[in-house]
């Protein structure tokens, strides 16, 4: 690909990205794409957040109490699985998981539909793919994102919980008051500001990969796989920018 | 009339159209033939403003569609019924809804008005019976005829744009469907509806159309069913040739 195409193709990425947001509040409003992508999205990754958030906090709170435990510190494993979880580890796992569903599924759907000409049938019909078709999976992302993560941030701290009062013999009142103690301002935005980004992030690259789909089952292949990998390389990269701007907006120091 | 001046497009190093010339009037009944790759149906795309050309302007009644507005240009998208290869019907959608899409999106018809409408598209193009399937439960035939159908109820083109309308269907059905195109657009010009078939299936195109073009990188043959078997062009001998071939083939001769 030359340099030309490559501009080319970040200049309708920013131009996606943009008239996502932008055309959301513009007539016709398809609300019933909308919600269909949020049933998708948000009660169809229920299972898999579930199963991922439980395991990360009771593998994250058995490792903690073991390292803990040897520094005499055990009591704290409460705190630094709900610091671990909320600010870093919740977000990016559940994007992590989001991005394997519904960024995969968002780009092969698309993907499907380019190659199947219904992109174009929409366009001759006068329906804007970006209102029909981007917009009801960016929103539902920055909707469904936030709300699987609080969800899986609660289901890891009843991980953390079981292993820490169940196998590690730890008092399960003085877990519940580590938890309460770091649930300040500054956690909390931590801790819901990066889904937001995440979700967007992740529905708009899916988006951008899914309607650039060129060549057959080759080409939705490439894009399905572009959507995934660039999206988890995003998220890590946004993850680390986000946790610098936002130790630097609340004034701690490193 | 529709007119391409000198159009030029290239998908990377691979060049489609080396400054393609083409004039048709809406009445007419043509079928662009050609071999994989060589651009047929990128001139349907571009006819319609879904692909921009390199170089060179596409006019449709006298106007560059790269100079109209968004509305201009949905306007003059209502002249043409496309119809793609294997129908691009929406997977989500039954039938019925498919046919109804473009109503739902441009019409404030009721509920009632949108059934009636379809059951009418439907009943004229022998699809009434499908109404609920998905389009994986149809045939490729099925498949073409919703699409058709789908394409009608958008309003009432002047001409029709078809995709390979017969390709990967069996002799019957494809000639079921040859009958059907020759339905929608019989009449004598002007009246009439026009069409364009982009399609490798010479039998089927000398069943729907009056004119042919052939095509690679560039016209090379422009005329009529007596200049097309008549012709000196080599090339095109051997793509009629083959094609007949493999369409006695199917017959059992």
């Amino acid at each position: 690909m030359d340099l030309k195409a490559k501009v080319a193709g970040l200049q309708d990425f920013y131009l996606i990205s943009l008239y996502s947001i932008t055309r959301a509040f513009r007539r016709p409003y398809y609300t019933k794409e909308m919600i269909e992508q949020m049933d998708y999205a948000g009660a169809g990754s229920f299972v898999i957040v579930l199963l991922v958030s439980l395991f990360i906090g009771m593998a994250l709170s058995l490792q903690l109490s073991a390292e803990l435990s040897a520094l005499g510190l055990k009591m704290y494993t409460g705190r630094v699985v709900g610091l671990s979880i909320i600010k870093e580890i919740g977000p990016v796992a559940i994007a992590l998981s989001f991005t394997g569903r519904v960024g995969a599924g968002i780009a092969s759907e698309l993907g499907s539909m380019q190659l199947g000409h219904q992109i174009d049938i929409l366009r001759v019909h006068g329906v804007d793919p970006i209102k029909k078709l981007v917009v009801p999976r960016v929103i539902s992302a920055l909707v469904m994102l936030p709300v699987l993560t609080l969800i899986g941030d609660a289901i890891s701290l009843f991980g953390g919980y079981y292993i820490a009062v169940f196998v590690s013999h730890q008092s399960g009142a003085f877990y519940w008051s580590q938890i309460r103690e770091i649930m300040d301002f500054e956690t909390m935005t931590t801790g819901t500001v990066k889904p937001f980004i995440f979700g967007y992030l992740i529905s708009c690259i899916s988006c951008y990969t899914g309607l650039s789909t060129r060549g057959g089952a080759i080409g939705l292949r490439r894009s399905t796989t572009t959507a995934v990998v660039s999206s988890i390389i995003i998220i890590i990269v946004t993850d680390f920018v986000l946790t610098r701007v936002l130790l630097y907006a609340f004034g701690m120091s490193v | 009339m529709i007119e391409f001046q000198d159009v030029k497009l290239a998908y990377g190093n691979n060049v489609v159209l080396n400054g393609l010339n083409f004039r048709a009037s809406f009445h007419e009944k043509v079928a662009i033939l050609g071999g994989s790759g060589m651009g047929k149906t990128t001139i349907l795309k571009l006819l319609l403003g879904l692909a921009v050309p390199d170089s060179g302007r596409v006019m449709i009644d006298g106007r560059d569609i790269s100079e109209m507005t968004s509305e201009e240009l949905r306007k003059a998208r209502m002249k043409f019924s496309i119809v793609f290869q294997e129908g691009a019907l929406f997977d989500s959608l039954n039938v019925k809804e498919n046919i109804a899409f473009a109503l739902r999106e441009y019409t404030d018809y009721s509920e009632e008005e949108i059934d009636r409408r379809v059951r009418e598209l439907a009943g004229r193009l022998g699809i009434e019976h499908a109404l609920l399937l998905m389009p994986e439960e149809l045939s490729g035939g099925m498949q073409r005829r919703v699409a058709i159908a789908r394409s009608l109820a958008a309003g009432d083109p002047r001409m029709m744009l078809y995709d390979e309308p017969t390709t990967g269907l069996d002799p019957l059905t494809a000639a079921n469907i040859c009958n059907l195109i020759n339905e929608l657009s019989e009449g004598e010009p002007p009246q009439r509806m026009g069409l364009i078939a982009v399609t490798h299936k010479v039998t089927d195109a000398v069943k729907i159309a009056e004119r042919f073009v052939y095509l690679r990188d560039n016209i090379v043959f422009d005329g009529n069913i007596r200049d097309l078997i008549n012709t000196s062009n080599a090339e095109l001998k051997d793509f009629i040739a083959e094609l007949f071939i493999k369409e006695s083939y199917h017959f059992g001769r």
